[in-house]
């Protein structure tokens, strides 16, 4: 027994039985555990539900998930790419003639906590732009849902109609759209089509996420994959309120050449996926290619930045962001499509103190996950884009020691 | 102890009326129905965390191969270079994240879902397939490979442990269907016990089964549809309502040799089984999903694990599900399954495998990419053709 163990034992307040089962156990682990009984690092805690939600009626299926929400009522909401995210093979139903299973589901589906699906819409129609490629989706207090257009103008379209068919030639997405949650268009901001620059006030280029702010009527958009900004609407009129890039510079569009973990962090966003609005009015930006969250105020003053996987190329690690469900919102959990895990920080700091998932197509495992909410009680719910094309919920446990790469089978 | 006998009396007196009660419904509901004649059916439940996860950040390809060992052990395959470079960011150069490896081709697991074994691609002595498909442990625990690559003309064989042990044909030297020596991007293999004979879906780029003798890989007989010699003519693409083909369109996707000595092909594009006795004799066929289009319906066939092996289990990747046959009369009695990435459910199922408990274990291609565990649950009576995913009876819908 080393000196530093023994005067250790004491302190640990241990039976010396157990001690023996601490001492047989390697070194190194013991000085972990003996760290972890002094400064105990206490983080949420998830199992995966396999199970939820329930299985789709009518053969649906979904395609790319690129965003998750939940409302007030608890219900799970989703949008996901339909047809044009599936291949032929998927959605054999809808060939001419048909040529097996299945059925593209509509594009917004509404989940109850039991894993029921209540409601379902979507798709193009009279008076607004329906995203070709959808991005973000944000419920309201109001119930009102607002989705993110994300895509670039498609070269053809692929494949037969259905949810989430594109027609060739049809406009690049550069706008949000605000509906009731029964799908009835109420507003939108920027226009198909007409993308506009960093310095836009009316126009949009290829929006990730959005969020309202509900106390001040404001509406954020995280704009975009092709801007470099967050920009504030009225949420009742769509009028334009302000706009900022990273650090609150003003962004601009000089070329940033490639991601290098090796280089100073760049004075401008990469790809703007998310704005979330913790309670206590922080606003936490995703800089997706970036690697980076950054925290502003809400009248787009720069508080500070953290990277998260810095070596992460591709498509980078920081994808979307959720604030953990008690009243001061101590835990971010930042979805990383790249790593295929999801990490938690605890806000205060933005360090990283735990990760959960791994790469792969069974449950807890990611492929692309890209987009993360949580419910009211604590649990997670996570939106698979790429191939992953899923929704999975991780049923929150408490809190616990925290764990690198945590199973949460 | 006089409280305990009374709750314990009650206890019975209640067990006993709830018995009266379930007894005259189940009277009252299947009496009628069984009149009619209750058709029961094997039954099984989707085990949703099976297996367990692959160390290593490993992660699977296209998963084109499973099959049962003698201690109930199973084996997959799969393609690690059909990962995208999203799925392998750890394998690219430089690394683009830190997830995931491409695991290796052979992926041995143990019934708890335990990976217990790894191997499989190129090495010295023989030619790994361009693309590796389809995968058997034989009576004798050998493991043969086939491969459905545009030059794969071989098939290969390995003890559990990797070691390479004989390869049957040569990459690139595929003859069509008559060729003697060579295979045309062979899709699985059958060993049969009695005879010491292989049994080659063959497959891709032939038209044809091949039986050679499983321990020098001599040719010994080969037959097309029907029992007809084979031929590579182009068919055109299968038309539902025109006369059956005359002979197998691509791919032979399976042949399967039951314990009362028939063998049983699967005519995947076709979308039909065709029986023959073991010297290539036609016994009949049956066609499954008819309307099937595209990669067609018929892609793998399991036996049930009784005596009789009453039952098969059929594998069809275009409609996302695993049919139940009557192995008799070929006739579908029920089905489990659906398109998606949920547990119970499929995208490209292509292989299925069953072990001495009466287990399925399925694996799917495409963006699938999944080996999945279905429970045996013993034979319940049909209550539905389309059962949808099999999940435990508290979840479902």
């Amino acid at each position: 027994m080393s000196d530093r163990t023994r005067a250790l034992a004491p302190r640990m307040g241990v039976a010396f039985s157990t001690l023996l089962v601490v001492l047989a156990v390697a070194g190194n682990a013991l000085e972990r555990s003996v760290a972890q009984a002094k400064n105990p690092v206490q983080a949420p805690k998830f199992q995966v539900d396999p199970l939820w939600p329930k299985p789709l009626p009518n053969h649906w299926v979904l395609g790319s998930v690129t965003g998750v929400a939940v409302d007030s009522d608890d219900h799970i909401w989703i949008v996901h790419r339909g047809a044009d995210s599936l291949s032929v093979l998927e959605k054999g139903a809808i060939q001419d003639p048909p040529t097996g299973c299945c059925v593209p589901a509509p594009q917004v589906l509404e989940f109850d906590r039991a894993g029921n699906l209540i409601g379902h819409w979507g798709g193009q129609g009279s008076g607004f732009d329906w995203p070709h490629s959808t991005g973000g989706i944000f419920v309201g207090p109001n119930e009102n849902v607002w989705i993110a257009a994300a895509g670039l103008a498609p070269a053809t379209a692929r494949g037969p109609g259905g949810p989430g068919a594109v027609q060739p030639n049809a406009p690049q997405d550069a706008q949000v759209v605000e509906f009731s949650g029964t799908g009835q268009f109420v507003l939108e901001i920027g226009q198909a089509g007409k993308p506009g620059g960093n310095d836009s006030t009316t126009g949009l280029d290829r929006p990730a996420g959005v969020s309202v702010d509900a106390g001040a009527k404001e509406v954020y958009v995280a704009d975009g994959l092709g801007n470099r900004r967050v920009v504030v609407f009225d949420a009742a009129t769509g009028a334009y309120k302000r706009h900022w890039g990273a650090y609150g510079g003003k962004p601009d569009d000089s070329p940033l050449g490639v991601y290098d973990p090796g280089r100073a962090p760049s004075q401008q966003f990469r790809e703007v996926t998310c704005a979330k609005i913790a309670k206590d009015g922080l606003v936490y930006v995703c800089d997706r290619q970036g690697n980076r969250i950054q925290v502003f105020h809400k009248d787009g003053k720069f508080v500070k930045e953290t990277v998260v996987s810095k070596a992460t190329l591709g498509d980078g690690s920081v994808w979307d962001i959720a604030f953990s469900s008690d009243p001061r919102q101590r835990f971010l959990y930042v979805a990383d499509g790249q790593n295929k895990k999801v990490w938690i920080l605890d806000r205060s700091t933005l360090d990283v103190i735990s990760s959960f998932g791994d790469g792969g197509r069974y449950p807890g495992l990611f492929y692309g996950v890209g987009s993360i909410a949580v419910d009211s009680a604590g649990n997670v719910y996570t939106g698979e884009t790429y191939e992953g094309k899923r929704v999975q919920k991780f049923a929150y446990q408490g809190l616990a020691a925290a764990g690198q790469n945590g199973s949460t089978r | 102890m006089k409280w305990k006998r009374d709750i314990s009396v009650g206890a019975s007196f209640i067990v006993v009326a709830v018995a009266l009660a379930v007894g005259q419904k189940l009277v009252a509901k299947t009496t009628p129905a069984q009149a009619a004649g209750v058709v029961m059916a094997p039954k099984f439940e989707v085990d949703p965390l099976w297996p367990k996860p692959l160390p290593n950040h490993w992660y699977q390809g296209m998963t084109i191969g499973v099959s049962v060992d003698d201690k109930d052990n199973v084996w997959i395959v799969h393609r690690p270079d059909t990962l995208s470079a999203s799925e392998a960011a750890a394998a690219q150069n430089p690394a683009t994240g830190t997830c995931c490896a491409k695991a290796p081709p052979v992926l041995e697991f143990d019934p708890e879902g335990n990976l217990i074994g790894h191997w499989g691609g190129p090495g010295p002595g023989y030619q790994w397939p361009e693309s590796n498909h389809g995968i058997t442990i034989d009576y004798k625990g050998n493991v043969w490979i086939g491969g459905n690559g545009q030059n794969d003309a071989q098939i290969l064989k390995f003890t559990q442990d990797g070691k390479f042990l004989a390869q049957y044909g040569r990459e690139g030297k595929n003859g069509g269907s008559n060729d003697t020596e060579n295979f045309g991007r062979a899709a699985k293999i059958f060993v049969d016990p009695k005879a010491n004979e292989a049994y080659i879906a063959d497959g891709y780029l032939n038209h044809r089964v091949v039986v050679i003798d499983a321990d020098t890989g001599q040719f010994k007989r080969y037959w097309g549809a029907y029992g007809h010699k084979p031929d590579d003519a182009n068919l055109g693409r299968y038309n539902p309502d025109a006369p059956p083909a005359p002979q197998f369109r691509n791919p032979v996707h399976c042949a399967e040799l039951s314990h009362d000595q028939l063998l049983y092909v699967c005519d995947r594009v076709n979308d039909r089984i065709q029986v023959f006795r073991p010297d290539g004799t036609f016994v009949k066929e049956q066609f499954i999903a008819k309307r099937s289009l595209a990669d067609g319906s018929v892609w793998d066939i399991a036996f049930s694990k009784d005596p009789e092996q009453k039952y098969i289990y059929l594998a069809d990747g275009r409609n996302q599900k695993v049919y139940i046959l009557l192995r008799d009369t070929l006739e579908i009695l029920t089905s489990f399954g659906d398109g998606g990435r949920q547990p119970g459910e499929f995208f490209g199922v292509h292989s299925i495998a069953t072990d001495s408990k009466g287990n399925i274990y399925t694996t799917e291609t495409y963006e699938g990419r999944r080996v999945q565990k279905f429970v045996y649950e013993g034979l319940a009576p049909v209550t539905k053709l389309d059962q949808g995913p099999p999940w435990p009876a508290s979840t479902t819908r």
